[in-house]
């Protein structure tokens, strides 16, 4: 099995390689001979949408189809990660950021005829910045400190905001801030399943769909208002596109292989040398956002000295991990957030794997080897836990290679699979689990603040959350320098403060960076002009099959 | 015979009612609810506050008694409720995932009572004694497949490797080809395992003799009296073998990228999802009850003498 993994590594170098520019040239998909039109491609999901309330799009397979069939606002530029026109022609953002008018493209029409103007634009952001009780629609995780809206003419309108929000901007680039009719809205939450229900202004149309198997869009002909810099205009270049849910790896790869799909999602490190050495194309896009990391909740007093917690970062080897389970499409973390995310700082040095320093530090914080193996300290023995996160690659194998490590240095860690309600309680609670797998995409330095405020993700469980049982850790200097990048309107000067933040986890050592998490698709070669947004969905607009 | 079929509803009914209010207090006592599983998860980025809201209008929070007479209600006038997670309405659901999962159990099903007295009779007419052997062990090697890898293989054989039918888009009958061969294969092993005993057992009662000395043949002797005589309890066996197939159709359907009751069942689990899941324990235990119900009504009709005692005992 290792060693199978191991050469997966040269050949995934080389294909990385090549992915990468294919990945460039997806944008100028006219160099690969001319565009055929038409035809249907067969996408192979792992795992079926769920929700499809925008917001929720977070979820691989829920952006998988929300980015084919709603306009965003505005469009980042995955390349230069700049915000650019879309559905909004223009925009002016006030001094403080509290005050943002964006100016409607005229003529941009739902799939359900309705016109995509201003009062549909401003109903929209209400709900996501907003909420809606009655039909119990949750807040954007990407909009805050949102106050409301106001239509000045029928393609002008204006955001206000209670208190600065820097991040808004980017935040309606977002899959998660995707427009959709009103009808759409006006729909109760637990109805928004049903991607038939689903009304965007998108290139694609869901045209049918059997629930929890299989989804069939169909292009919009009169399609005419992509991002306005992308070589795509008009129309898409496929006639449609139908997703299968294929949940078993084998199977997806496969009917791959076999002419029977041409795009599939989810594939494995250890799967890719096999698409590879038949001239399928591995993409990796990044996710640019949070690295996948492993974190502590210093209110368990096992993991509250520093010293334990420099000591299990020291104890770490994150390269081991990345050689043995992944493949180069997967590159080893140098900060809290990927080398492609704005604002990042390449803090390798901090990052040392060093079993000796970390031995030394676990002796100074009173915790010595005990008979078993296990490091002890007043008769307690040093046990953490920590829950797999399933939607991660491997996470499950990726933890138990850590507890491996963390055991040369006399640390146990238990790695739990629990059902899904067991995982929420325990979570939130540091006691059962002092450790826990972290990771999110976005391409805005917003994702930090999102990651570690204790109002919104709060990964290290801080007082002022979710949980209950927190008894008293808050960290205010890491929270003001969050509340400082989500308020800073000077670019430059925000990301001084991303690059303060990174350093400052990495110094409370609270996390473990591992890898910078891609998402993993194969493709025949015969589909081209695959791209993806800037958080690694894909967008399947300027796609065209070449003949056979 | 009219008071005995009211008296086996009536107690079905109540098998329906005890399973009904068994799974919704299970389903409580398990740590979480969906509405938890699905707003407190750290992906959705929300506040304290945010998800109390939510939970107030989900009635999450009331009293379990006042949350199982709604459920009650609501069942009985037919509304199913909401997938939390799936964000559609159950019935939706159902409507979806129930009737493959039919088709796909009853054929498979078919195809296994066909194959075991395929097996079971082949065993018993072929004469090489080591061909009769190697029959009779090959429902030990069907039973110990796992029905994972058997799929796996006839996938990859059949569809990737000969291109004899699609499993990404088939037709109506191809889309069924492969399962039904993968659910029949395990599920026929049983079946014919105990058929072949029941069968050596009857051959071996003084009767068979008899037929055979006023000059049966033995095929004869095989048809007319042993089977008869065998298959009642293959018949019993059966009937609690066709509720197994919805747990064989999970990994099918996974397998197969099926949509239907097992898949659903399995996301169900996953997150919680109360509404689905009380659902499904109520269509499950029908069917059990209904089969076992059926099978009842069988043996007389193949066994005269139990015909009379029923009878009698009612």
């Amino acid at each position: 099995m290792f060693l199978v993994r191991f050469f997966g590594l040269a050949t995934g170098a080389i294909a990385a390689l090549a992915s990468l520019q294919l990945f460039v040239g997806a944008a100028m998909a006219q160099a690969d001979g001319p565009v055929t039109k038409g035809g249907t491609l067969i996408y192979l999901e792992q795992q079926s949408h769920t929700n499809l309330y925008p917001p929720a799009g977070g979820f691989y397979p829920n952006g998988g189809v929300l980015n084919q069939i709603t306009d965003k606002l505005t469009y980042q530029n995955p390349k230069t990660l700049e915000i650019e026109p879309w559905i909004a022609e223009s925009w002016t953002v006030n001094a403080d950021a509290t005050e943002y008018t964006f100016k409607i493209r005229p003529g941009v029409t739902f799939s359900d005829g309705t016109p995509l103007d201003a009062a549909a634009v401003a109903k929209n952001f209400d709900v996501y910045g907003l909420g809606d009780k009655a039909l119990r629609h949750p807040v954007s995780e990407v909009i805050t400190n949102y106050k409301g809206s106001e239509v000045i003419d029928p393609l002008t309108v204006k955001f206000t905001f209670s208190k600065p929000s820097v991040g808004f901007l980017q935040g309606t680039s977002v899959i998660g801030s995707g427009l959709v009719s009103l009808k759409t809205l006006a729909l109760p939450d637990e109805a928004l399943g049903d991607a038939t229900k689903i009304i965007g202004s998108g290139p694609f149309v869901v045209a049918s769909e059997v629930l929890g198997r299989e989804l069939v869009l169909t292009a919009r002909k009169d399609y005419k208002w992509g991002p306005a810099k992308l070589a795509q205009q008009g129309p898409a270049n496929l006639d449609g596109i139908k997703y299968v849910v294929t949940p078993e790896d084998s199977v997806r790869i496969g009917a791959l292989l076999a002419g029977q799909a041409q795009v599939i999602r989810q594939v494995q490190a250890y799967d890719e040398k096999q698409v590879q050495a038949k001239n399928f194309v591995i993409y990796a896009p990044p996710t640019r956002g949070v690295n996948n990391s492993v974190v502590f909740r210093p209110d368990s007093p096992l993991v509250a000295d520093l010293r334990v917690r420099q000591a299990l970062l020291h104890a770490t080897n994150a390269k081991e991990i990345v050689t043995t389970l992944f493949s180069a499409n997967y590159p080893l973390a140098k900060s809290i957030i990927a080398s492609t995310a704005q604002g990042y700082v390449d803090l390798s040095a901090k990052l040392t794997y060093d079993p000796a320093l970390a031995a030394k530090l676990l002796d100074e914080a009173g915790w010595t080897m005990g008979p078993k193996g296990v490091r002890q300290k007043e008769g307690k023995e040093l046990v953490l836990a920590a829950y797999e996160s399933p939607p991660q690659p491997q996470n499950k194998e990726t933890l138990q290679l850590v507890a491996q490590q963390w055991a040369k240095v006399g640390v146990k860690l238990n790695v739990l699979a629990g059902d899904a309600g067991s995982r929420v309680v325990d979570s939130l609670d540091p006691l059962k689990t002092p450790v826990a797998p972290a990771m999110v995409g976005r391409a805005d330095p917003d994702v930090i603040r999102s990651q570690y405020y204790p109002t919104t993700r709060n990964v290290l469980l801080q007082k002022g959350g979710v949980s209950t049982r927190v008894q008293t850790f808050v960290d205010d200097k890491l929270n003001a320098l969050l509340e400082a990048i989500a308020a800073e309107t000077d670019k430059a000067k925000r990301l001084a403060l991303v690059g303060e933040v990174q350093n400052y986890v990495i110094d409370q050592a609270y996390t473990i960076p591992i890898f910078e998490e891609p998402q993993a698709f194969a493709a025949s070669p015969r589909l081209k002009g695959f791209a993806f947004e800037a958080v690694g969905r894909p967008s399947f607009y300027a796609v065209w099959l070449a003949p056979k | 015979m009219v008071r005995y079929l009211i008296g086996r509803i009536g107690q079905a009914l109540a098998v329906l009612a005890v399973t009904f209010t068994a799974a919704f207090l299970l389903l409580q006592v398990l740590p979480g609810d969906a509405v938890m599983i699905k707003f407190m998860s750290p992906e959705m980025g929300l506040s304290a506050d945010q998800i109390a809201e939510i939970r107030a209008s989900y009635g999450a929070d009331l009293p379990i008694w006042e949350q199982y007479l709604k459920t009650v209600a609501n069942f009985l006038t037919g509304n199913f409720g909401y997938s939390i997670q799936a964000g559609v309405p159950v019935s939706q659901q159902l409507a979806t995932n129930l009737p493959p999962t039919l088709l796909l159990a009853s054929l498979g099903f078919a195809a296994a009572v066909v194959l075991t007295i395929a097996l079971a009779a082949l065993s018993n007419m072929v004469g090489m004694g080591w061909l009769r052997s190697s029959l009779q062990s090959l429902p030990s090697l069907f039973i110990s497949v796992p029905v994972f890898w058997l799929g796996i293989m006839l996938i990859q054989i059949f569809s990737f490797q000969l291109g004899l039918v699609s499993v990404i888009s088939p037709g109506p009958v191809e889309r069924l080809i492969l399962p039904v061969a993968t659910l029949a294969i395990p599920i026929s092993a049983p079946l014919a395992q105990i058929l072949m005993r029941n069968i050596d057992e009857v051959l071996a009662q003084p009767f068979v003799a008899v037929a055979r000395a006023k000059g049966a043949s033995r095929n004869w002797v095989l048809w007319k009296h042993v089977a008869r005589n065998a298959v009642l309890p293959t018949l019993t066996i059966a009937g609690v073998l066709f509720g197994e197939l919805l747990a064989g159709a999970v990994v099918t359907e996974a397998v197969y990228g099926l949509n239907g009751l097992g898949g659903l069942t399995y996301q169900a689990v996953g997150n919680h999802d109360t509404a689905v899941l009380q659902a499904i324990v109520v269509i499950s235990a029908l069917a059990f009850v209904t089969i076992n119900l059926v099978v009842d009504l069988l043996y007389p009709v193949l066994d005269p003498r139990l015909g009379s005692k029923l009878g009698t005992a009612t």
